[in-house]
């Protein structure tokens, strides 16, 4: 295998040599990957062992082999029919054992590059190049794994490129010691460890629980039989009457103290969950080639983004009730690409104070939300149709089942009272505003949103009306940009008609 | 743009179309057969299933010969009588006067309406396409890709071939390249 530098001095006809200058992943990638296909295999032995090969340790062992051999034989297969070549425009991937696919993408296309290094990748001193185009979900081209310095070189080649001009060899090479010229120029953002544990704070989420729930589940033979079954609890408290002996001080005590240790599990998570994924967060500028951003993050798994400045479509801007209330914002980034593990949006600064999001904003060209702007509400109606609805529908079921099933069933009717508070917040938190250059639009009030999108990245606007627009002649503003998520686009929700219309005249 | 003779009568119905759709060019008057052809396989597929429905049921519960049929076709036949009229006027499009025009309108809906506009310089690439009974009835879909995720596909569907591939032509002089 060829270990020069990731260069080409190719000409201008890459299929004419085809085949010379395709250059294979680095060897040691065989190795990572039998090792995760071992490890997704090992249940399925396990399973063999205990039932096929009756606990036959002999057997099983061979059978083991026999797999293990099998999975690196197909792993080295696969990675020697897979190759790729970085041309002057483009970078091309030849791959599949049986059914052959040769995938071409120009450099011009690709949104983002990241590098990803996962632990062992890292004790290894590979790294995962993702290149995205935002064709589809999930990478459009990945190579995994490259040595770090491969890696590396294709990462600079792709930033250096500049539609229309071929990055230069000789302008390739000197690509690290620019790197290092960045490593002295001071961040764009960055966060160290108070400020990650800060955004842990509000990064509350139940996934550990979730995971203590399914280690119990697992672990199930430590447990007393009847550990999952709530009547064997119900039964063995009346028995004692350890509730009811306590005092009633006691009993608010107690329920207080498990809604305490909830919240503390659910923050402790959330500061575990963000410390693996933000340690080290640095986000810088990069000028050479076309100018972008720089993300690098990761406890673990360190990811390494390269982004340019001009795919960004627009900004989005999340807070909630409380972290508003400290001033803590997370900047994010729309763009074609997607931001890995189900993210929509690249995070840009996962957590800071709008003093350090302005300078963020100003390398890209939008402007945050100017000083004295007017925010327009949408109409009520947005509550208060749903608030009947919701009601007629609880009031329903809650007068059915009380009468047939249970008299305390009419309690649920108390439910309508914080969903439409939640549906009041929410409209109340629902605003937009439009300035010559950009549209600005608020949303939620638990989980706020503000969308910052220049105007000329809308690729289409719709004025929906559903039938139950039609009587108070409302409608709703969807707008159409590259990137973000197809389940959850850009909405004005519930405005006049006239003014939708008004208003999608100036934004097209 | 058409190119078929208009008789008094089609064009009678054109205007009227014109009264729902805030006056733009309704679609080829073949798409409101195409549409009824449609809702009436729609409807025969719902009386097919409740015929099944209701031999299938039979046995375990007595019900009335025609209990569930009745509603069901008659629910069908309003569909099939009611529906296709109102689809078709709601639809019209719009794409400027004679290739000056900078962007595409589309509106369609009845019950859940919708109009999009998608600026002509906005458009990835174009698709023309006909499915076996549109090419029965001589009609056509013009599909255009756009980069945004929401809207990423604006099918106009029932223009009559050859309008379909004049507009296409229209709109291909304005695309233009990596918008994003």
């Amino acid at each position: 295998m060829n270990e020069a530098p990731v260069i080409s001095t190719e000409p201008e006809v890459p299929e004419a040599n085809d085949g010379k200058s395709f250059r294979r992943l680095h060897p040691l990638s065989i190795l990572l990957k039998s090792v995760a296909a071992i490890g997704q295999n090992l249940i399925f032995m396990g399973v063999l062992y205990f039932s096929v090969f009756d606990q036959n340790i002999v057997y099983a062992g061979l059978a083991a082999l026999a797999l293990l051999v099998f999975i690196v034989g197909i792993t080295t297969l696969i990675w020697s029919r897979f190759t790729y070549h970085i041309g002057p425009k483009e970078i091309r991937i030849k791959s599949g054992l049986l059914s052959r696919n040769n995938r071409s993408i120009p450099f011009d296309r690709i949104q983002d590059v990241s590098l990803e290094q996962k632990l062992v990748s890292r004790i290894l001193g590979l790294a995962t190049v993702k290149l995205e185009t935002g064709a589809s979900a999930g990478e459009d081209g990945k190579l995994d794994a490259l040595a770090l310095a491969d890696a590396e070189a294709l990462r600079d080649t792709v930033r250096d490129y500049k539609s229309g001009v071929a990055a230069i060899a000789a302008d390739v090479a000197d690509g690290p010691t620019s790197a290092e010229d960045i490593e002295e120029r001071p961040p764009l953002f960055a966060m160290d460890n108070r400020r990650i544990f800060i955004a842990g704070l509000f990064n509350f989420s139940f996934i550990l629980l979730a995971v203590l729930g399914a280690i119990a589940q697992n672990l199930d033979f430590l447990l007393p039989d009847e550990f999952f079954n709530p009547w064997y609890w119900a039964e063995q408290l009346s028995e004692q009457d350890m509730v009811n002996g306590l005092s009633f001080s006691a009993q608010i005590a107690g329920a207080i103290g498990a809604l305490v240790s909830l919240i503390a599990i659910g923050m402790g998570s959330g500061i575990i969950r963000t410390f693996i994924r933000e340690y080290g967060f640095r986000l810088d500028r990069v000028d050479r080639g076309q100018p972008g951003f720089r993300r690098r993050r990761g406890l673990f798994t360190l990811t390494d983004m390269v982004m340019p400045i001009h795919r960004v479509q627009a900004a989005i801007l999340r807070t909630g009730p409380i972290r508003q209330r400290f001033g803590w914002y997370h900047l994010k980034f729309q763009s074609l690409a997607s931001d890995g593990s189900g993210e929509s949006d690249h995070s840009a600064a996962p957590c800071a104070q709008m003093e350090e999001v302005d300078p963020i904003l100003d390398e890209t060209d939008i402007t945050n939300v100017p000083l004295g702007l007017e925010f327009h509400r949408v109409d009520p109606a947005l509550w208060w149709r749903d608030a009947i609805i919701i009601s007629v529908i609880l009031g329903g079921v809650s007068v059915g089942l009380g009468l047939f099933v249970q008299p305390a069933f009419y309690a649920l009717i108390l439910l309508a009272i914080p969903i439409i508070a939640a549906m009041v917040l929410n409209w109340r938190h629902h605003k937009y505003a439009l300035t010559a250059e950009q549209l600005f639009v608020h949303a939620g009030w638990w989980r706020r949103k503000l969308t910052i999108l220049p105007i000329r990245k809308i690729q289409t606007v719709d004025v929906g009306q559903s039938p139950l627009d039609h009587p108070l002649d409302l409608a709703t503003v969807t707008v159409g940009i590259a990137g973000g998520s197809a389940m959850a686009p850009l909405k004005i929700n519930d405005i006049p008609i006239a003014t939708a219309m008004a208003l999608r005249k100036k934004l097209i | 743009m058409n190119d078929i003779t208009i008789d008094p009568l089609a064009e009678m119905e054109q205007d009227k179309a014109r009264a729902y759709n805030q006056g733009l060019t309704p679609l080829h008057p073949p798409q409101k057969s195409l549409i009824r052809l449609n809702v009436g396989i729609f409807t025969a597929i719902l009386i097919i299933a409740s015929v099944a429905v209701e031999f299938g049921i039979r046995n375990e519960l007595p019900l009335a010969a025609g209990s569930i049929i009745g509603p069901v076709s008659a629910f069908g036949l309003f569909l099939f009588v009611m529906l296709p009229n109102r689809i078709y006027r709601r639809w019209g499009y719009d794409i400027g006067p004679d290739g000056q025009g900078e962007q595409l309108r589309v509106l369609r809906g009845f019950m859940w309406r919708t109009d999009t506009i998608v600026p002509f310089n906005r458009i990835q690439h174009i698709d023309v396409a006909q499915g076996p009974f549109q090419r029965m009835f001589g009609l056509s879909t013009l599909i255009v890709h756009t980069a945004g995720t929401h809207n990423s596909i604006v099918a106009l569907p029932g223009l009559s071939t050859p309008d379909a591939e004049a507009m296409r032509d229209t709109i291909k002089g304005h695309i233009r390249q990596d918008m994003i």
